[in-house]
């Protein structure tokens, strides 16, 4: 747990402070580029060595934290406001409410996820990293609104909402105060894990060539571009994998522990 | 902008048809023959892009096979002169009225002798508007063709007025404009001006099937566009015999399939990308064959728009990018830097016309940008995606970005072609555009009419560019006493042309093709291999 936490936080200052980080060894400058240098191995100053452009691979990598991770969070954060509204309405509204919701989650769930970013990101045209988090968002939140649906069911009968009815109060503060916290939970859980699912996403999508595209900087562009070269120039697709491999593993432990501390059967 | 005549495919999974049995291509005496008598040779296999048509007049993507299936009127020898193969002389005195004789004995693979007659109705077919030939412009040039295809209405000819049969070998050829690179333009590459033998007509969806041609191989299956077509050397053939004796063509869907299989020895011949070069290097290195071409790379712009307008902000832009350097990274060497408009391998190219302005100095770059007043803004460079372009146009924009200190130059891919001419032809550009012109024939007439004349196919590639000058300048060249006299003239188009420098040169192009171990040695007409022309390992 606390080796998957350092990593991420690690990750999680590359992102907040790139410049120092990727400064490090004396060439913090993703966009200095001489193609004279073209696709050399580690050089002094330049510890991975060069991409196929010239550039640092070190201060790509760095950089490129930064925009994965924004996605990451980002398109999650959107999916979780998604879910936890359309799973709130859909638990405590009537029939006829969350039969509607429960639809609308069905048609989303069954569209195919990786065609649908195609084809809204080829019609949107501007693809940076705030149209392609809206988009995995957009797409990514079924599941979450219907664990939310079903989290919500489970406490809407409890004794202590009961009682808030009772007592008269008002069904936003009932769901403010009594229903979201003690049914977001899981959701949450699950939100942490697809993050790293988000990331993933993302640098798929970058690589087919519907993502980001240039002039951003991540991960998913520098694995397309090493991947071109992959056999003449292999240490250009290292540096960026592992990355993009350790971000996803330290989130997806980090969910995976969350989800078994609170899972009431694990408690000792 | 024509596509490349190799250009790679952008498509995912091939279609590598079951293989059909290499049957061996000799007939079936010789199997009882003595032992002495050598096996027959394994047919040479061809990996090409999935074939459309097989009508040399009404094809886009078949050039490979229809080059093999016919032969032209004129060629080129070592020396980029003009020598004959199916016409004894192509001749006239004042380049307008050009006579055309055929040489005798030749026969199409049906064994009908090759008559003028053959040629005029074949072109005349072409040239027909309502029979919607894709290549019939390849004609445009010759009396009448404004009546069978007008821009505009209904045609009110059926056939060229221009086009004479004197006799069964002679037939005269009216031009509209006088063109002393005619000959050229009777070249290989386009594929038109080919003969049909005048069974075709009866049936052209039966002809396609089976088709005729008067060329080095005839087809020996019958073609599906999925299915490899065998083709054996044409016994009567009347030009110089072919080294192989038969070709099978395999259509892929993607050449990086085709790649493959040329590493396992499936396939013998396979052209490829530029960008794929470096790792050819590698995986091929005795058996990779970097074939001149007539096409050219370049940079365009919507000279309209005021941000682009001045001349010193694209020469700056020119002289900003090091195409040394890009040319070694991206393409492995294999390209070769621009100098001119025209592509080194065209006949009389003024290598070096392009002077200071196509070499490069980011200082002297620098000063003349600021020089204009530099420049504001983001500067998007658009090209197509998926076509591997995307390493190259990411040097670029970095090179302009570095070199110029301009903040923002972004490569900015279009979703596909189509996206790509919609904004190009709409102006909707913020920056150079990808442009390239592929000539089919060895003349820099080709190049330069058809991209800096209003008139040209390719004119949207250098911003819709054009100028009465070069106009009549280009009419000068086309009309001039001899071909030297004519390369003079162009020289000077290009001169006039470059003082007004609309696009920016890159790359004159070079083909690339790998081979199997059993190629030993290619040759090339205008980039692509000569089929008569490949030699074996022994």
């Amino acid at each position: 747990m606390w080796i998957a936490t350092s990593v991420l936080a690690v990750l999680l200052l590359f992102a907040l402070f790139p410049a120092f980080f990727a400064g490090l060894f004396g060439n913090g400058d993703p966009r200095a580029c001489d193609l004279a240098h073209s696709a050399e191995g580690p050089a002094p100053g330049h510890p991975f060595g060069y991409d196929l452009q010239g550039c640092d691979i070190w201060a790509n990598s760095v950089y490129g934290a930064q925009s994965s991770i924004t996605v990451g969070f980002l398109a999650t954060a959107i999916a979780l406001g998604i879910a936890l509204t359309l799973g709130t309405l859909s638990g405590l509204g009537g029939r006829v409410v969350d039969w509607i919701v429960q639809r609308v989650t069905e048609v989303f769930l069954g569209f195919p996820f990786l065609l649908a970013a195609i084809v809204v990101l080829n019609t949107l045209g501007a693809r940076n990293v705030w149209t392609v988090s809206l988009v995995l968002g957009v797409f990514g939140w079924p599941t979450m609104a219907r664990l939310m649906r079903a989290s919500v069911r489970s406490v809407r009968h409890s004794e202590y909402v009961l009682a808030a009815r009772t007592m008269g109060l008002r069904l936003p503060r009932i769901i403010k105060r009594y229903v979201l916290p003690n049914a977001i939970q899981p959701v949450f859980v699950l939100a942490t894990i697809s993050i790293g699912m988000v990331i993933v996403a993302e640098s798929t999508l970058t690589y087919l060539g519907i993502g980001l595209s240039s002039p951003a900087i991540s991960w998913g562009l520098q694995i397309a571009a090493g991947s071109r070269i992959f056999q003449t120039a292999p240490h250009v697709l290292v540096l960026p994998s592992v990355m993009l491999a350790l971000t996803v593993l330290s989130v997806v432990a980090i969910g995976e522990e969350l989800r078994s501390a609170f899972d009431p059967r694990e408690r000792r | 902008m024509r596509k490349p005549r190799n250009r790679l495919g952008a498509g995912l999974g091939a279609v590598v048809v079951g293989v059909i049995a290499l049957a061996g291509c000799s007939s079936a005496d010789e199997e009882e023959a003595t032992p002495t008598t050598e096996a027959a040779q394994e047919p040479v296999r061809f990996a090409v892009e999935t074939p459309d048509h097989l009508i040399p007049g009404n094809h886009f993507a078949s050039y490979n096979i229809v080059e093999a299936l016919w032969a032209p009127l004129v060629q080129l020898d070592e020396n980029g002169d003009v020598s004959f193969l199916a016409a004894e002389s192509v001749e006239s005195d004042d380049a307008v009225t050009w006579t055309v004789t055929l040489r005798d004995g030749w026969t199409f693979h049906n064994g009908d002798p090759v008559t003028a007659q053959d040629y005029v109705d074949t072109w005349n077919y072409a040239a027909y508007a309502p029979n919607a030939w894709v290549n019939a412009g390849q004609l445009a040039n010759i009396v009448g063709y404004d009546e069978t295809s007008p821009l505009e209405g209904e045609p009110t000819a059926e056939t060229l007025s221009g086009l004479t049969v004197v006799d069964d070998l002679t037939f005269t050829v009216e031009l509209e404009n006088p063109d002393r690179q005619y000959p050229l333009q009777l070249t290989i590459g386009q594929t038109a001006l080919y003969p049909l033998p005048s069974e075709a007509f009866d049936d052209l969806e039966a002809f396609e099937a089976d088709p005729i041609g008067n060329g080095p191989f005839k087809a020996s299956s019958s073609w599906t566009p999925d299915a490899p077509l065998e083709t054996v050397a044409y016994e009567d053939y009347a030009g110089p015999e072919p080294t192989v004796d038969a070709i099978t063509f395999v259509p892929y869907i993607d050449t990086t399939v085709a790649y493959t299989d040329a590493l396992a020895g499936e396939v013998d011949i396979v052209g490829i990308a530029a960008a794929q070069a470096q790792q050819a290097r590698t995986d091929f290195p005795d058996h990779l064959y970097e074939l001149d071409a007539p096409g050219v790379d370049f940079l365009g712009f919507n000279i309209e728009d005021p941000r682009f307008s001045d001349i010193r902000v694209r020469q700056a832009i020119s002289m900003a990018i090091d195409r040394e350097a890009i040319n070694d990274a991206v393409f492995g060497g294999s390209q070769i830097p621009a100098t001119s408009l025209t592509s080194p391998s065209m006949p009389g190219d003024p290598a070096g016309i392009c002077g200071e302005y196509c070499e490069f100095d980011p200082e002297a770059a620098k000063a003349l940008l600021d020089e204009a007043g530099g420049f504001e803004g983001t500067m998007e460079i658009l090209f197509v995606a998926n076509w591997g372009q995307e390493d190259l146009f990411e040097a670029i924009a970095n090179q302009i970005r570095q070199n110029l200190g301009i903040e923002d130059v972004v490569p900015t891919p279009a979703a596909d072609w189509a996206a790509f001419t919609d904004q190009v032809m709409s102006g909707d550009v913020n920056g150079p555009f990808r442009a390239r012109w592929g000539a089919l024939y060895p003349s820099q007439q080709n190049t330069l009419q058809a991209v800096y004349t209003a008139e040209g196919e390719g004119n949207f590639g250098a911003g819709g560019y054009s100028e009465p000058e070069v106009d009549a300048l280009i009419a000068e060249a086309n009309a001039a006493e001899t071909a030297e006299a004519s390369y003079e003239g162009y020289t000077a188009v290009q001169e006039r042309i470059l003082e007004d420098f609309p696009t920016i040169p890159l790359f004159g192009n070079r083909y690339l093709y790998v081979t199997s171990e059993r190629i030993a040695g290619l040759h090339t007409v205008s980039g692509a291999p000569d089929l008569t022309q490949i030699q074996l390992a022994s």
